[in-house]
């Protein structure tokens, strides 16, 4: 391991899905020597890229979990989390961000600027991570760098600029002019192993000259050294370099690297930019909460002399066990140390350590400060802090979004029965947006999450991994209940049936809350209800919101007010205000207008033009409201906001609306009211459902 | 109440002598002239919404910004709105309002008559959207575009709505007749109402440079420079 942070990268290949990052990926190994040979993703070889180690995303050809992996360039050494591409994975991208200090945005030459690459760069900026962009499929018929720098400012405000000019494209691209350089660069040998300069070519050179000017323009807002050199015509490649980072490190400016790495163009160049621009793990400040002082953030210092502070930021399982991902911000991981886990209180002995490589591994003895390995045999859930016993900080804990999808699972047979329980175990340490839990009516175990695919996959990984059987309910949407009106309520539980009576009177009202799931307040005044029966009655309450008296879906948005009361000296007792609350609930909850609410997700539809009439079509059937479309030249993007319930196939629908040409994203806008028609029917499929059950 | 409140706000019906008649006759154009960041997009947003609470439909057409930041236009100057008058329940007005409203986005160059009939056909047939009023934000004036806008006017005309424009003038250039600015002097007879807003100290003045029945350069209108929001006061 170099004992120079400087020389140490953390990066993330964050884009949309098919911007071809995992073809990168595998590029930037091969050529690092780490693998010795290169595989598509959908291999036709049949074995498949590198970085995706799952089967699972193999066939698909997508990247489902982020693998770590790391790789030498010129005495550097780079950390690369390879992240997944689809919305329903979000977190799992969140995640990767969190333990990243720079990130390579990758765009497609064709496509540009995506919805999804606006979602990714949306949580970038949210970490606030440094990054460059590479504009990759140069090779492709249609492909248009300068069409996606305009995009990267236009839709993204990136401050881009192109740090390079293509020689050649679609299928005449030959290489790259290196504008800080001001080189042409070529890629020889059968995958482009070597880089060969050239001087540039004369048809390219005012274009280049140009370029460069407009190059140090830009970084020079950021110097004045580079601007006095750029006065005199004496910019040297360091200075502009030195500019450059500066302003990358801040986010002021977006350097903009292309090529092609299918075709082997431009990987070497974009490892150059990776340890001349993005920052080294010292440069970037981590904060964590102190939990001795009411979560006040301490910065924390990339030094291995410090405490521990590291962070477990992806589960997987291995056949040795459980292997935890860790990133540490501060101190040293150390084989043999006992280190304890913040979130849980728990002390753990540090077994094995080792550097990933997909999934190939390297023993290693300790991980110092600014790094990211993987331990052996640990128990613990993604997300978790560890520290040195003494010291008391957590990271930040991520954001984590309520699931809005449902499905009931069972088991064909028993062996599959113990396996699912393996699964889900597993699978809600890894993902906190994947949730399990047994409905107590029907005893079916239930699964949620954030989308349809989402769920899949885990179902599928059920069957491929795990060997379970299993057997899927519909789909569910998670609907909501919530009150529209203020309505007051005077119950009295009494009950007299021999032995000690039960007696509490209580009185206010409920109203709608927005923004909050329950609100409880006391306005009690001169002991008409007891102190000590408060939270009684709170707790009352609060058990009623868990299945809502109209359709028995969780009920939010109420605040409760209590303002009245009465007690009796030996027959109230904390039982009897429960009931009391219980039944004050169920009275006055009809009379505040209770309503449905829904899940209404952003639908974002990239379609080229053609379909744009009948994508929209396909948009309005769904009780989708369209906010708007727009026009990129041969693609249309139409954004739209739709119910959950609506969106079940709708991939398939699209897909032969448009010979399979538009793709889209969905994410959780927000909940609505549901319409009266469809309120109807849930009420139909509810009592058909209950019938059933009884 | 707050409806009808919102609506008695309209800058038109104010600054014309009948004050039934706020809008534009269909086929008609209206242009909003001022220098970058003045607040042309904010004062049509606001005509908008106050077509949108009549339950009309209004195409918000942007050749600049992307779909994301007109909405973000739409939900700012709403809500500044809805602070001003204190609305109760903003967020079911807004709702109700939502259905009313519909984004296009193009380049520039990529923008013609031609087009947007296309589109608007596409909606109308469809049944998802038929606007009674359209708004086209970063028109390239600075171009000779008599012909196209002779196209987008038989357009309108046709479709049976009117088009409001944002002209963006530039401060180095002296105004020609009428206090028109030079890329407008040969193509003011499209146009039936033309207002300008102009900083003048602190306040952001609305001035009618065409607008029947009205005198050339008077104001009696303001947009409030905090909130974007037009005031009769300051």
């Amino acid at each position: 391991m170099i004992a120079d942070q400087s020389k140490v990268r953390n990066i993330g290949i964050s884009a949309h899905i098919d911007s071809g990052k995992t073809t990168l990926t595998e590029r930037v190994l091969y050529y690092t020597h780490r693998i010795h040979s290169i595989h598509d993703v959908k291999g036709k070889d049949g074995v498949g890229a590198t970085m995706d180690s799952m089967e699972l995303e193999k066939e698909r050809g997508i990247t489902i979990a982020s693998a770590a992996t790391f790789c030498q360039w010129k005495g550097h050494e780079i950390n690369i989390i390879d992240t997944p591409g689809h919305v329903d994975f979000t977190i799992e991208v969140e995640r990767s961000l969190r333990v990243l200090d720079g990130a390579i945005l990758v765009l497609c030459s064709v496509g540009g600027v995506q919805s999804q690459s606006i979602t990714v760069d949306q949580q970038m900026k949210r970490y606030k991570v440094p990054c460059i962009a590479f504009i990759n499929k140069c090779d492709r018929s249609g492909a248009n760098p300068d069409r996606v720098i305009r995009q990267l400012r236009e839709k993204l405000g990136h401050n881009a600029v192109a740090l390079q000019l293509p020689i050649g494209l679609e299928a005449d691209l030959e290489g790259v002019v290196d504008l800080v350089a001001m080189k042409a660069l070529y890629f020889d040998g059968e995958n482009g192993e070597t880089v060969r300069e050239e001087e540039i070519p004369e048809s390219l050179m005012a274009s280049a000259v140009e370029r460069r000017e407009a190059l140090i323009d830009a970084a020079s807002m950021f110097s004045d050294e580079l601007m006095e050199a750029a006065l005199e015509e004496s910019v040297t490649e360091e200075l502009l370099y030195a500019a450059l980072r500066k302003a990358t490190l801040t986010r002021e400016i977006t350097p903009v690297l292309m090529g092609s790495a299918y075709k082997n163009k431009g990987i070497q160049p974009l490892l150059d930019a990776v340890t001349h621009l993005l920052p080294c793990p010292a440069d970037v400040q981590n904060e964590a909460l102190d939990m001795d002082n009411a979560e006040q953030p301490v910065a924390l210092v990339t030094d291995s002399k410090k405490p521990l502070v590291a962070l477990a930021f992806k589960l997987e399982d291995g056949q040795y066990g459980q292997l935890t991902y860790v990133r540490v911000y501060q101190g040293k991981l150390a084989k043999g140390e006992t280190i304890l886990n913040a979130n849980r209180g728990k002390k753990i002995k540090v077994g094995r350590l080792v550097r990933m490589h997909a999934d190939q591994m390297e023993e290693i003895d300790a991980i110092p400060a600014g790094y990211i390995g993987a331990l052996f045999g640990v128990d613990c859930a993604s997300g978790d802090t560890f520290v040195n016993p003494g010291i008391n900080v957590s990271l930040t804990s991520m954001f984590v979004p309520e699931p809005v999808i449902s499905l009931a699972l069972s088991a064909k047979d028993n062996h599959s029965q113990t396996n699912i329980s393996k699964a889900l175990n597993r699978f809600t340490k890894e993902d906190p947006t994947f949730r399990t839990h047994v409905n107590q009516e029907t005893g079916e175990t239930i699964i949620e999450g954030m989308g349809e695919l989402h769920l899949e996959i885990y179902i599928e990984r059920m069957r491929r991994e795990y060997k379970a059987e299993v057997e899927t309910g519909q789909p569910r949407v998670a609907y909501r209940e919530t009150i529209t009106r203020r309505a007051e309520f005077n119950y009295t539980h009494k009950k007299q049936t021999g032995g000690a009576g039960q007696f509490g009177r209580i009185a206010g009202y409920i109203e709608p809350v927005e923004d909050e799931e329950f609100v409880f307040e006391n306005r009690i005044v001169g002991g008409s209800i007891p102190t000590q029966f408060i939270p009684a009655c709170e707790k009352g309450f609060r058990d009623c919101l868990q299945k809502g008296p109209k359709l028995d879906f969780p009920v939010t948005g109420v605040k409760v007010v209590i303002d009245d009361g009465a007690s009796h000296s030996v027959d109230s007792s904390e039982m009897a205000f429960m009931a009391a609350a219980r039944g004050a609930f169920r009275e006055t909850y009809p009379k505040a207008r209770p309503v449905v609410l829904e899940p209404i997700m952003k639908v974002v539809v990239e379609t080229p033009s053609e379909f744009q009439g009948a994508v929209m079509g396909s948009l309005n059937q769904r009780r989708g409201m369209i906010l708007g479309s727009q026009d990129e030249g041969p693609m249309c993007a139409i954004e739209a906001q739709i119910p959950l319930a609506e969106m079940f196939g709708y991939s398939t629908v699209l897909r032969s609306l448009t010979q399979g040409k538009a793709q889209f994203t969905m994410e959780f806008s927000s909940y609505k009211p549901v319409p009266q028609s469809i309120t109807d029917e849930l009420v139909k499929k509810a009592s058909e459902a209950k019938q059933k059950v009884a | 109440m707050l409806i009808n409140d919102l609506i008695l706000r309209n800058p038109l019906r104010l600054m014309q002598a009948d004050s039934t008649k706020d809008t534009l006759r269909p086929g008609a154009f209206g242009a909003v002239l001022a220098r970058a960041g003045v607040g042309k997009t904010a004062l049509l947003v606001q005509l908008a919404l106050n077509s949108m609470l009549e339950k009309k439909n209004v195409l918000h057409i942007s050749l600049q910004d992307p779909v994301n930041k007109v909405s973000l236009w739409y939900t700012e100057v709403f809500h500044h709105i809805a602070q001003q008058y204190a609305v109760s329940q903003a967020n079911e007005l807004w709702d109700t309002l939502l259905p009313h409203r519909f984004i296009m986005t193009f380049r520039v160059e990529g923008f013609a008559a031609a087009k947007l009939e296309e589109r608007v056909n596409d909606l109308s047939e469809q049944g998802i959207f038929t606007p009674n009023m359209i708004i086209i934000d970063g028109y390239p004036f600075e171009q000779d575009m008599g012909a196209a806008l002779s196209e987008l006017k038989e357009l309108a005309g046709r479709r049976g709505c009117h088009v409001w424009f944002t002209v963006r003038t530039h401060r180095h250039e002296a105004p020609e007749q009428f206090g028109l600015p030079r890329q407008m002097s040969d193509i003011a007879e499209l146009f039936d109402i033309i207002l300008q807003l102009q900083p003048e100290g602190k306040d952001i003045h609305i001035k009618a440079l065409k607008v029947p029945g009205t005198e050339a350069g008077s104001s009696k209108l303001f947009l409030d420079p905090a909130t974007m929001l037009i005031t009769n006061s300051h």
